[in-house]
């Protein structure tokens, strides 16, 4: 969740000689809000592997790493072979960013549900248990990170799940 | 950290199948789960929660603490929590699992916000710091402190960096995730952090030490080094 968002520094070093304001149009890599529905946070499967889309969070255990991709899943990664380690499956797994583990269980987020999964077979994760409402929902008006211009949440598009970094194009809020 | 790579392993009771094997793994420094023997620690951006694993397929959540504001990331050492924030790294006690303490907070005076991760070792703490400076840029530094007296954490010295995100180390080896790369100190001098290596096989995010080899979040996937020779990583996978 922290800021990736190298792009930001060379407009700040920018600020320094140029005036920003006198651009038209501002081209910057800052967050956005992600929107959702009820119906699509829910939707946990596991699915054969697949490349890394948003790479995230990394966890280690044994031969085994798994990488989050953000808001979508876990990518299970055999790396008994540290030469040529191997995705094995993919549990999508809308909105999840954490992951850690004891023994033949797995913890990770959907959304604001801490959700816990059976990996004893680890190519075939299975959901055994969800606390809801372990961690407060995400903030509605601002990105986690600051230092920089963001896309203004509009609740008029829906709940905000979570903030996503890409190329905004002037965006109006700033933190 | 160094109690998390103790590990049992086990054997399946199916030779086909895929059982698993360690008990506890390690995560990278910007994470917000810890677990620390049968309790699993979460932080979300203002409180601890301390959740009983004894069996582990069903977490019960026992208690809840108040931390403070901006919380990002949470690093267990021994019998402690560094907990790391916008603004500055709460250090609490575990030694009663259930009942974290709070027992100081480090605040860098060189630094007016963001202030995370932090990995400690022995008597040192590192954290990476990013500050605005002049004319809206930004200046970060990667920080040391003494916690000799962990209730008085003591900033020992600076190291200008880029743009620093995670870190973690092996030994007497710091591995600092930067913009410019993935910079090598050598840290057998714990205050005095030398720079020996800087790699840049990818945009690196975060890493983590583990069984002698170094596994980085980078943008597009996983990196994985060597580091039998731990200033000296060697490059063996990359994971898309």
């Amino acid at each position: 969740m922290r800021k990736i968002s190298i792009a930001l520094l060379p407009f700040f070093l920018l600020a320094c000689t140029h005036d920003p304001v006198n651009n038209s149009t501002n081209q910057i890599n800052g967050f956005a809000p992600v929107y959702a529905v009820a119906t699509d946070i829910a939707k946990i499967t596991i699915q054969p592997a697949r490349k890394t889309e948003q790479a995230g969070k990394i966890y280690a255990i044994g031969n085994y790493i798994f990488q989050n991709d953000i808001n979508k899943g876990i990518h299970i990664i055999n790396n008994r072979d540290k030469k040529n380690p191997v995705k094995i499956a993919f549990i999508q797994l809308p909105f999840s960013t954490e992951i850690a583990v004891k023994g033949n269980f797995l913890y990770s987020n959907n959304l604001s549900d801490l959700v816990i999964f059976d990996i004893t077979d680890i190519s075939k994760p299975a959901l055994v248990k969800r606390i809801v409402n372990a961690f407060p929902p995400a903030n509605q008006t601002y990105p986690p990170i600051s230092n920089g211009s963001f896309e203004c949440a509009d609740a008029s598009k829906g709940i905000v799940v979570g903030w996503e970094l890409k190329m905004l194009t002037n965006p109006k809020c700033r933190r | 950290m160094l109690f998390t790579s103790i590990f049992f392993w086990q054997c399946g009771k199916d030779a086909g199948s895929s059982q698993f094997v360690a008990s506890v793994g390690q995560a990278g420094s910007l994470a917000r789960f810890a677990i620390v023997g049968n309790y699993l620690y979460t932080v979300d951006d203002h409180k601890l929660v301390v959740y009983d694993i004894n069996n582990a397929g069903d977490p019960v959540a026992r208690n809840t603490v108040d931390v403070g504001f901006g919380i990002e990331t949470i690093f267990p050492f021994k019998d402690k929590l560094f907990i790391g924030s916008t603004s500055q790294v709460y250090i609490f006690s575990i030694t009663d699992p259930l009942n974290p303490q709070k027992l100081s907070e480090a605040i860098s005076p060189q630094v007016l916000r963001r202030c995370d991760p932090v990995v400690a070792k022995d008597t040192v703490a590192y954290a990476t710091l990013r500050t605005n400076g002049a004319c809206g840029g930004m200046q970060s530094v990667l920080v040391f402190y003494d916690i000799k007296d962990i209730t008085k954490p003591i900033q020992k010295g600076t190291f200008r960096v880029s743009e620093p995100y995670g870190l973690g180390y092996q030994d007497n080896a710091l591995y600092v995730c930067d913009k410019s790369g993935l910079l090598v100190f050598d840290i057998t001098s714990a205050y005095a952090p030398l720079l020996k290596k800087t790699l840049n096989d990818g945009n690196y995010i975060d890493v983590i030490p583990y069984q002698g080899t170094l596994i980085c979040w980078v943008i597009g996937g996983v990196i994985v080094y060597d580091i039998t020779n731990n200033q000296d990583p060697l490059l063996l996978s990359k994971i898309i």
